[in-house]
């Protein structure tokens, strides 16, 4: 089933339950810290970047102007 | 296409197809291995929202037979490789690997490999061009490209942070990237602070070289549910968005720092335009272009114009300015021209070299302004050589040439020191002597109010 046509490294397979780890409570303590913060109006919205996720209702849209 | 066959000379990793020339058009065959991921990715529409989000290329299928299913992927005028990339290029490139990676695990699939060479630039975005680089996600297995992920995107872009744009460099001598070790030794011990840069690097290095020599695979690989998978990808992406260059600030704006005056500028610009329009152009490339400024001045008339530079910091201006007016037409990349981008990998082919690949792009002219006192009296590059070099793929040529009175000729031969004699064949008619061999002469022109003259050059037999 797994076409393994490169050798994803073994320490690299083992090593992402603890990088999830880490990455997990990173990322709660920023939810955290972002809920505090514009509790106080103290965010401010500037992100050059498009976000990671991928809006799907545009792709929608855009089947109806084809 | 010179190949005696005709499958690309990069596509043969992956077992799940390959692409091959019919002619001029580069098509993908997908083998029956990959045949139900193929059409799992088609029917559920998965294919259809990347491509009309702009992060993967669009494709049409060919023909369809039970040994082979063909498709025709959107032509892409010219391939940039990862070493070739400014910051914010590679920067952009892999959050578009992890915003894809994301959607694909939302929707039951997964990324089976993360390259750098998957994403290109094109139409003045990061897109994805590897179609086949998708498979079923299962639950509770880790990410299989997670380590290529780390060595093609995150090790380069940190190592950037604290040694420079230089270390992209690195990419060209190791082509499934830099090895987490090297990446994990070349980043100072205060890195360990970091939540992100530990856990992703410097312990992903230790887990590689402690578990190198388990060669029957009998350590056990840890589940990994489908929340960790999504958090390891949210905060390498937010680490990675907010990476920034420490150098970025110390680039001034070039075009203040010229040594000719506002007038003669103006009229060297209108006088390319004039030049360049009068060919009506398809394609052009600025060489030694900085951040495109001549360029924009003929971005409305030419269909499509790469920009190269020596320099990342003019290369990152190129960029951030395509990316704000959406010039679609700009393809900026840097581009070292005393030493462009070796042919890599297997037999040398699997990743073409600059010139292999302009000779193919064969632009209809090339503009070098600004660029010929370097090339020669920096990289000691003779005219003859230098000429022979631009005939090499372009039809015409709009060179620009310094005198020996301008001021940067003046400082470059005054660094010669003792050797300033050896320079003396430096001027106008030993130049036109050397180019006469490979070019005609059309026009000459000087820029009032400078040291510079300016020649419309057409290649000779053309």
């Amino acid at each position: 089933m797994n076409l393994l046509y490169f050798d994803p490294g073994l320490g690299a397979m083992i090593v992402q339950a603890v990088v999830a780890a880490a990455a997990g409570i990173l990322l709660f303590s920023k939810n955290a810290m972002y809920k505090i913060k514009s509790f106080f109006g103290l965010v401010k919205e500037e992100d050059s970047y498009d976000s990671i996720d991928i809006d799907e209702q545009d792709t929608e849209t855009n089947d109806k102007n084809e | 296409m010179t190949k005696t066959n005709n499958i690309h000379e990069a596509s043969f990793r992956d077992p799940s197809g390959y692409m091959f020339h019919d002619g001029g058009t580069l098509r993908r065959v997908i083998n029956p291995i990959y045949f139900p991921q193929y059409r799992k990715l088609t029917e559920s529409g998965f294919y259809k929202t990347l491509i009309n989000n702009n992060l993967l290329i669009s494709h049409k299928e060919t023909s369809v037979s039970e040994e082979k299913i063909v498709i025709t992927p959107e032509k892409i005028p010219f391939i940039i490789n990862p070493y070739e990339w400014c910051f914010e290029q590679y920067k952009q490139a892999a959050l578009l690997t992890l915003k894809i990676q994301k959607y694909a695990l939302s929707k039951g699939f997964i990324l089976k490999d993360a390259s750098a060479y998957n994403v290109t630039f094109h139409k003045g975005k990061p897109i994805f061009i590897d179609t086949l680089s998708f498979d079923f996600y299962e639950e509770n297995t880790p990410w299989r490209a997670y380590k290529q992920f780390i060595t093609h995107f995150l090790g380069p872009l940190v190592l950037s942070k604290y040694h420079g744009t230089d270390v992209f460099k690195m990419l060209q001598t190791h082509i499934d990237g830099i090895p987490v070790k090297l990446i994990a030794s070349l980043l100072p011990s205060r890195s360990k602070l970091s939540s992100v840069l530990y856990t992703n690097i410097h312990l992903l290095a230790k887990m590689e070289s402690k578990h190198s020599e388990d060669y029957n695979v009998e350590t056990k690989i840890t589940k990994l549910s489908k929340k960790a998978h999504n958090n390891i990808i949210d905060s390498l992406f937010n680490y990675i968005k907010k990476l920034e260059l420490k150098e970025a600030s110390e680039w001034g704006d070039y075009y203040t720092k010229t040594n000719y005056k506002a007038d003669a500028f103006e009229k060297k610009k209108e006088l390319i335009r004039q030049w360049v329009l009068s060919l009506n152009p398809q394609k052009l490339i600025d060489i030694g272009g900085n951040d495109g400024t001549f360029v924009r001045t003929v971005k409305d008339k030419v269909p499509f114009i790469l920009v190269t530079d020596i320099d990342y910091n003019a290369v990152d201006n190129n960029y951030r300015q395509v990316k704000k007016n959406n010039e679609e037409n700009i393809l900026p990349f840097v581009c070292d021209i005393l030493q462009p981008a070796p042919g890599i990998g297997f037999n040398n082919t699997e990743r073409n070299s600059l010139i292999f690949r302009l000779k193919e792009f064969a632009p209809d002219v090339t503009l070098a302004l600004a660029l010929i006192h370097h090339i020669t009296l920096s990289g000691n590059v003779p005219f003859e050589k230098s000429a022979g070099f631009f005939a090499s793929f372009s039809k015409y040529l709009i060179i620009e040439f310094p005198t020996r009175e301008d001021s940067w000729v003046e400082s470059l031969l005054i660094r010669k020191r003792e050797f300033i004699n050896h320079f003396d064949f430096y001027n106008e008619t030993n130049f036109e002597i050397a180019y006469s061999n490979y070019f005609d002469i059309l026009e000459k022109q000087q820029i009032e109010n400078s040291n510079r003259i300016m020649y419309f050059l057409k290649i000779k037999n053309a």
